[in-house]
């Protein structure tokens, strides 16, 4: 029964996943969700209710879409080139890998979420050892992407 | 300043001192299952408050007293935007309250925390 709100609500969500994944949580105040997303203060808090409250959306999110996206390509036995191909066409799993570090420890509703996130890659490699190893190349990966571009920009 | 409890399923917001007398207020009690949640936002004061009701507005100085904002009735006390704090209702008769609390942080913490994950 909700009033027409004058946005796309969906379409919101996801542009916070890409900036929450850039700026963290504690690091983007309202001023840069209101630059960012588009929408005025008035309908962020009418519509989210908190920060927070868009914070959890955005992460239910991600890990639905873009998570759950890079589960199915490894349970199908997708190649290494196939999970890169997944997590370039996505937000990677920047916001999942802060939300695990920056907000689980503090915030019991992050930590469910960051859990179930986990649930689905331990089922989608069918070992959580298998699982650490994923989340440790994709970790480091993040670090040698910056640094090959430097290089390459250097050179 | 205002200083924020929650007692008994309910959210305490007592509006302390001088502000009494600008804001009209100075105690409001909101059953929880009506607070929607609680932000940090320093920003808000930059933005506009809307039309004034009964209150009082000096520039730059104190933003005290009920506003009309798009059709909302927003609830303001703030004297220093840098701990301003935005609590969002629902099924009340403010849509809004902005308040200044010592400790903002701990205090949307708080607030968040007593939601019981209805985020």
């Amino acid at each position: 029964m909700g009033r027409p709100r004058g946005f796309d609500e969906d379409e919101v969500v996801r542009a916070a996943v890409a900036l929450f994944a850039r700026r963290s949580y504690d690091g983007t105040s309202v001023d840069d969700l209101v630059t960012h997303l588009g929408v005025h203060r008035g309908s962020l808090y009418k519509t989210f209710g908190s920060k927070r409250g868009l914070y959890l959306r955005a992460l239910r999110r991600h890990i639905d879409h873009d998570v759950a996206a890079l589960a199915q390509t490894i349970a199908a036995g997708g190649s290494a080139e196939e999970v890169r191909r997944v997590l370039a066409a996505g937000h990677d799993l920047g916001l999942l890998f802060l939300a695990m570090v920056e907000r689980a420890p503090a915030d019991a509703e992050v930590a469910a979420e960051t859990t179930r996130a986990l649930g689905l890659l331990d089922d989608a490699t069918e070992s959580e050892q298998v699982t650490n190893q994923a989340i440790g190349l994709l970790l480091r990966g993040r670090t040698t992407a910056v640094q090959q571009r430097t290089l390459e920009g250097v050179g | 300043m205002a200083r924020v409890s929650v007692d008994d399923g309910d959210l305490v917001v007592d509006v302390e001192g001088m502000d009494k007398l600008w804001a009209l207020k100075s105690r409001l009690t909101i059953p929880l299952a009506n607070v929607r949640g609680a932000t940090a936002d320093p920003g808000i004061v930059r933005e506009g408050k809307g039309i004034r009701a009964p209150g009082t507005y000096v520039p730059g100085v104190i933003v005290a007293g009920t506003f009309h904002d798009d059709g909302e009735r927003v609830f303001w006390d703030v004297h220093d935007s840098a701990k301003a704090v935005v609590i969002q209702l629902a099924d009340e008769h403010y849509a809004r309250l902005v308040i200044e609390v010592a400790d903002p942080s701990s205090t949307v913490d708080m607030i968040e925390g007593a939601l019981g994950g209805r985020h």
